[in-house]
């Protein structure tokens, strides 16, 4: 298996490759890519090339992703959460390229006994929420206690505000996107909390209320338009845009594309959302 | 400062050139073109060229308004049926790049007759899109269809039908499902149509016209779903896959990675890429040379 520096070598030789233009040689820069959404294991509605992790893992490793925040697609249905992270944590252990994200389901007896063990025995830096499918709004209490508990903990939450287009879902399981009205309150509420929203495709005047929130980031997996990334980060402050791909259930290509099909980044810019923000979200 | 000119995630400059894309599917201000008949239009062509040079795309079908009640803007109708240059335009701008194919308002059957005539039998469009939303869009199994189709088939027009699945039912009531068009597809079986985002939930859209041979789906319109193309290529064939951008109301990454990634061979990339729509396009391409 390799370690981290086998695997940042051999990220930065995929970038070169990707700069060979028409036969020739290009000069491009190289950059370090995390992405920050990442998940394992089986979607529950259809199998998906890459949801067998080592061939996500030889994906990253084609793409340059040198490290992913991975999540696990069994929290979505399953109720046995600790069996769920166990698995995550086990099978983030072997690649050094993955960090594990727990799941918490604040409608569960003594979810806070799944965040402690997030925490302790997994060693994670975060956790990952699904309230559309878990049914609970950010208003309800229970949401606020796990956010309060984890803040308390030093740990960032992801909430997934998606996970497939509603129009696509399956009719017998559909999850609406997360209402966000309760975030600007609950951020008040509890400063120093760090939200990173999942899946979100924002729109216009969402964009400029979420810019106004400090301690919530996005994440990039589902903005479309042939603009739309660099069109965010011209409207969220600074360091609030992570890279994320949504993969395997999104094809993880589709994000890395978007990031530079305007032409319209720079280097800098494009650093701090491939890998860059990210670091920065963890040491926050 | 420069921006950055990446390819992460591309194909090569050299891979994305064998397969001579063309995209059947661009979609710039594509409910209305804009204030003075066409500015927006002009404008979002020109925002999707960064994408379009990095795509390698040789060809992109656009679908202009022509006047028949495809808008909800009375002025603009007039303009345009009082003014053609309006409408042709982006085509003088981009004459190697584009090709076009009219907005048809079915519910307007004489309208639309003329203005079939008018820009396929007389002008340079080589077929038409069937909205499924706005003052145009009619659910396609309605017997207003008959002449249309029977008349674009007359032409060799294409027709690109918008379609979806939507789950919860349908959101407008002139949208089509690929089932309906299933059944427009089962009474002219020497017409090609083209499924429109192979019915968003492509999973059932697949199906619904997997025994039509004459029915082709088109890929965008939808999130970058991992193995589309891997089910519409085992069900439909290669030769049933057109490819399209959404450009740039969606993004090239989005839409051209479902096909470039996907676990199917360079053949069946051509196929899909650009092939299967000269093709279709072949007929009606012939009746415009000069």
């Amino acid at each position: 298996m390799m370690n981290r520096r086998e695997l940042l070598q051999g990220g930065v030789a995929t970038i070169l490759t990707a700069g060979v233009v028409g036969g020739a040689a290009k000069e491009v820069p190289q950059f370090d890519i995390t992405d920050t959404n990442l998940s394992l294991f089986q979607w529950p509605f259809r199998r998906l090339p890459l949801d067998d992790t080592t061939l996500l893992i030889k994906k990253m490793r084609t793409l340059g992703i040198t490290r992913g925040w991975a999540g696990s697609l069994e929290a979505i249905l399953h109720r046995d959460i600790v069996s769920v992270n166990g698995r995550l944590a086990g099978m983030c252990a072997k690649y050094p390229e993955l960090t594990p994200i727990g799941s918490v389901n604040p409608t569960l007896p003594d979810w806070q006994g799944d965040l402690f063990r997030c925490l302790k025995k997994h060693k994670m830096p975060g956790i990952r929420v699904h309230p559309g499918y878990h049914g609970y709004t950010l208003a309800d209490q229970s949401f606020t206690q796990m956010l309060e508990q984890a803040t308390k903990a030093g740990l960032f939450v992801q909430i997934a505000v998606t996970m497939e287009d509603p129009r696509t879902q399956h009719s017998r399981l559909r999850a609406p996107d997360v209402d966000l009205a309760p975030l600007p309150g609950l951020m008040r509420d509890h400063p120093g909390a760090r939200v990173q929203l999942l899946n979100l495709r924002p729109r216009g005047v969402q964009i400029d209320s979420l810019a106004k929130i400090p301690g919530v980031y996005l994440d990039t997996a589902r903005v479309e338009g042939t603009d739309g990334v660099p069109t965010l980060l011209g409207k969220m402050p600074r360091g609030r845009v992570l890279f994320g791909t949504h993969a395997p259930v999104l094809i993880p290509e589709a994000a890395l594309i978007r990031t530079h099909e305007s032409n319209r980044l720079d280097e800098k810019p494009l650093r701090s959302l491939l890998a860059g923000n990210a670091q920065a979200l963890l040491k926050a | 400062m420069t921006p950055v000119d990446l390819h992460l995630g591309l194909p090569t400059s050299r891979e994305l050139k064998s397969y001579r894309v063309w995209d059947s599917y661009f979609t710039p201000s594509h409910s209305h073109p804009g204030p003075n008949g066409g500015d927006r239009l002009i404008a979002e062509i020109e925002r999707s060229l960064p994408a379009i040079g990095k795509g390698h795309f040789e060809k992109l079908c656009y679908f202009p308004h022509v006047g028949i009640g495809t808008t909800s803007d009375p002025a603009f109708e007039k303009a345009a049926r009082d003014n053609p240059e309006l409408i042709l335009r982006p085509l003088k701008r981009w004459p190697q790049m584009l090709l076009g194919m009219i907005q048809l308002n079915a519910n307007d059957v004489r309208a639309s007759l003329d203005a079939l005539n008018r820009w396929l039998r007389d002008g340079p469009m080589l077929g038409v899109y069937f909205p499924g939303g706005g003052p145009g869009a009619l659910t396609c199994t309605h017997q207003n269809f008959e002449l249309l189709v029977k008349r674009i088939g007359e032409l060799k027009g294409v027709i690109m039908q918008h379609t979806w699945f939507k789950t919860g039912g349908k959101q407008g009531p002139g949208e089509s499902t690929p089932a309906e068009l299933a059944k427009l597809g089962a009474r002219f079986p020497e017409q090609n149509f083209i499924c429109a985002h192979a019915g968003g939930e492509w999973q059932r859209g697949i199906r619904a016209v997997r025994t039509s041979p004459n029915i082709l789906v088109e890929t965008s319109g939808f999130d970058a779903t991992a193995g589309f193309v891997e089910m519409a290529v085992r069900e439909l064939g290669s030769h049933r896959i057109i490819f399209g951008s959404h450009l740039p109301s969606r993004s090239l990454g989005t839409e051209l990675s479902k096909i470039t990634t996907a676990n199917i061979s360079a053949g069946d990339k051509k196929l899909i890429l650009g092939k299967n729509y000269r093709t279709l396009l072949h007929p009606i391409l012939k009746t415009k040379k000069p």
